[in-house]
């Protein structure tokens, strides 16, 4: 069920260090510390604290490094910086793939080219889903099917995946025989 | 040529919807041999070939109208089925250049150009329409230009822009798909947009058919065909609409099979255009009920046997899973194995009255 053969997943490698780039951004959807391999030479970190921290922030530990309250405050923050930035920076990204994807589009829409901005999955597999016909979007999705938000369909999670929206497609399951659900499944833990 | 077009058909709820002999003989079947699978089955849009469909750069039949009218309804109720991303505008001048020379050209009695310097004229008679603009200036036009001249034809249209190898399918006016999303797929590059095709990505068509389509040369568009099947003569066949029309496939018997499903045939065409470089994609629609179908002896054998032996992920995935028996079962005893010309053609230049088909 969790390998439904289609194409458009992306697929993440290990984070490596751009050497052609003049500065360094890393930021993370986790409170964890950057990755060693992207760490001979000066590095930003951004990192989030997590949902047990309740707002609180500890203080940062070295030169460059941030923490944030919430990915949404990163990633807020993020835009406000790359509207003011140069070339050379090359950025770096580690989280869920809805946060990868949306730091993605910041980049693309603040004129960062795709060889310059690197993403490796990490955390919860929990997806964001669209439903393709009401088009709300569902957040934290663990299971094969989920109820919509917006519109109430059962809606089967599609590995059909959109960089765009960093979400993949729901779509309703029992559409041909209404009331048919088969039973939900954990399958993106 | 003066085509007798057909203004009172409606492609939802109260369906109505006929083709003529001429329609039916013309109808560009997709099956040139017994068996089929995916290949990149690409070929030059030339002038002529096995189908009248094919002697025109946009094909436009006894539909034009009533489709027109389809694709306002579509978009009244969901106007994102139509969405350019804003670094498209010179291709959306492309689209319409090449939509309103084309049609001006091959069907001089229903529409006309006119240009005197960037001032064009253009005058479309079956729908109505009479507008004087400025060529490069979208203020002049009631909608963006690539909105205003899809508006005004028969099938889909999407948008390519072609860069760092690939292409990325920034733009569209679709409302008459065969399930595919062009709110989720926009920006998509070109082997995400096809993800969901089952099969194609594993025999290499998909990495083949994108190095064909980046040496795609203005002045050589190419076109191949694809299929499905659609239950009732429903153009829109949306995933946003997919709660409104899956219902359907449960409804096929028996009885109504003939009448019920129908052949969706995409004749797709694709063009370089000049300024851009971006890639115009036409996916006109067709549709044919199997009881018109019948009605040409080697379409009818031929239908059964390319049914009997399509590959299971096949079925599924154009969502033939429900009915697909119920059509064989209809088809089987009609084909009598005997050996069929290859190629779509329809080998006859008259049909057999509907009725007399219907009985057996």
């Amino acid at each position: 069920m969790t390998d439904q053969g289609i194409k458009s997943r992306p697929i993440y490698a290990a984070l490596r260090r751009d050497p052609s780039g003049r500065r360094h951004l890393y930021v993370s959807a986790g409170a964890e510390p950057p990755p060693p391999a992207l760490c001979d030479g000066p590095l930003e970190g951004w990192s989030v604290g997590p949902p047990t921290a309740e707002g609180t922030r500890t203080p940062p530990e070295r030169e460059g490094e941030r923490r944030f309250r919430s990915a949404s405050q990163l990633k807020a923050t993020l835009a406000r910086r790359l509207a003011t930035e140069r070339m050379g920076l090359r950025l770096y990204a580690e989280g869920p793939e809805d946060f990868l994807w949306d730091v993605f589009g910041i980049a693309q829409e603040h004129g960062l080219g795709r060889q310059e901005v690197f993403l490796k999955q990490a955390g919860t597999l929990a997806r964001r889903v669209q439903c393709v016909h009401c088009k709300t979007l569902n957040e934290g999705v663990s299971t094969t099917i989920v109820r919509c938000a917006g519109c109430g369909a059962n809606l089967f999670v599609r590995d059909h995946f959109s960089r765009r929206l960093s979400a993949f497609q729901g779509v309703k399951v029992d559409a041909e025989q209404p009331g048919d659900v088969p039973p939900a499944e954990r399958a993106y833990p | 040529m003066n085509i007798q077009f057909r203004k009172d058909e409606r492609f939802r709820e109260s369906f109505s919807y006929v083709n003529s002999d001429a329609g039916v003989l013309r109808f560009p079947f997709p099956f040139g041999e017994d068996r089929y699978m995916y290949s990149v089955n690409i070929e030059p849009h030339t002038r002529g070939g096995p189908n009248p469909a094919f002697a025109h750069a946009f094909d436009i039949d006894e539909h034009y109208v009533a489709e027109c009218r389809e694709r306002a309804l579509v978009l009244a109720d969901d106007p994102g089925r139509c969405q350019v991303l804003p670094h498209m505008m010179p291709a959306q001048w492309d689209t319409l250049e090449l939509l309103m020379e084309s049609f001006a050209a091959d069907y001089p009695e229903h529409f006309s150009l006119e240009k005197n310097g960037d001032t064009w004229r253009w005058i479309n008679r079956p729908l109505g329409i009479e507008q004087t603009f400025v060529f490069g200036r979208p203020e002049t036009l009631p909608c963006p230009p690539f909105e205003y001249i899809t508006r005004q034809a028969q099938g889909d249209f999407t948008l390519q822009d072609q860069r760092d190898d690939n292409l990325f399918v920034d733009g569209g006016m679709v409302t008459t798909q065969a399930d595919w999303s062009l709110d989720f797929d926009i920006g998509m590059s070109f082997h995400e947009w096809h993800g969901p095709v089952p099969l194609a990505h594993d025999i290499g068509v998909f990495d083949r058919a994108l190095r064909f389509l980046l040496r795609l040369q203005y002045g050589h568009p190419v076109r191949r065909l694809n299929w499905t099947m659609t239950i009732n003569p429903r153009l829109d066949t949306s995933p946003e609409n997919y709660p409104d029309w899956g219902p359907d496939r449960t409804t096929v018997t028996p009885d109504n099979v003939s009448e019920k499903v129908h052949l969706r045939v995409e004749l797709q065409t694709l063009f370089r255009l000049p300024r851009s470089n971006a890639i115009l994609f036409g996916i006109r629609c067709y549709l044919l009920s199997l009881k018109d179908i019948e009605r040409v002896e080697k379409w009818r054998k031929r239908l059964n046997r390319v049914l009997t032996t399509l590959p299971p992920e096949l079925v599924e995935y154009k969502g033939l899973t429900r009915y697909r028996d119920t059509v064989l079962a209809h088809l089987a005893p009609r084909d009598d194995g005997a050996p069929l010309s290859s190629g779509i053609q329809p080998d006859q230049t008259t049909l057999p009255p509907s009725a007399l088909s219907n009985q057996r």
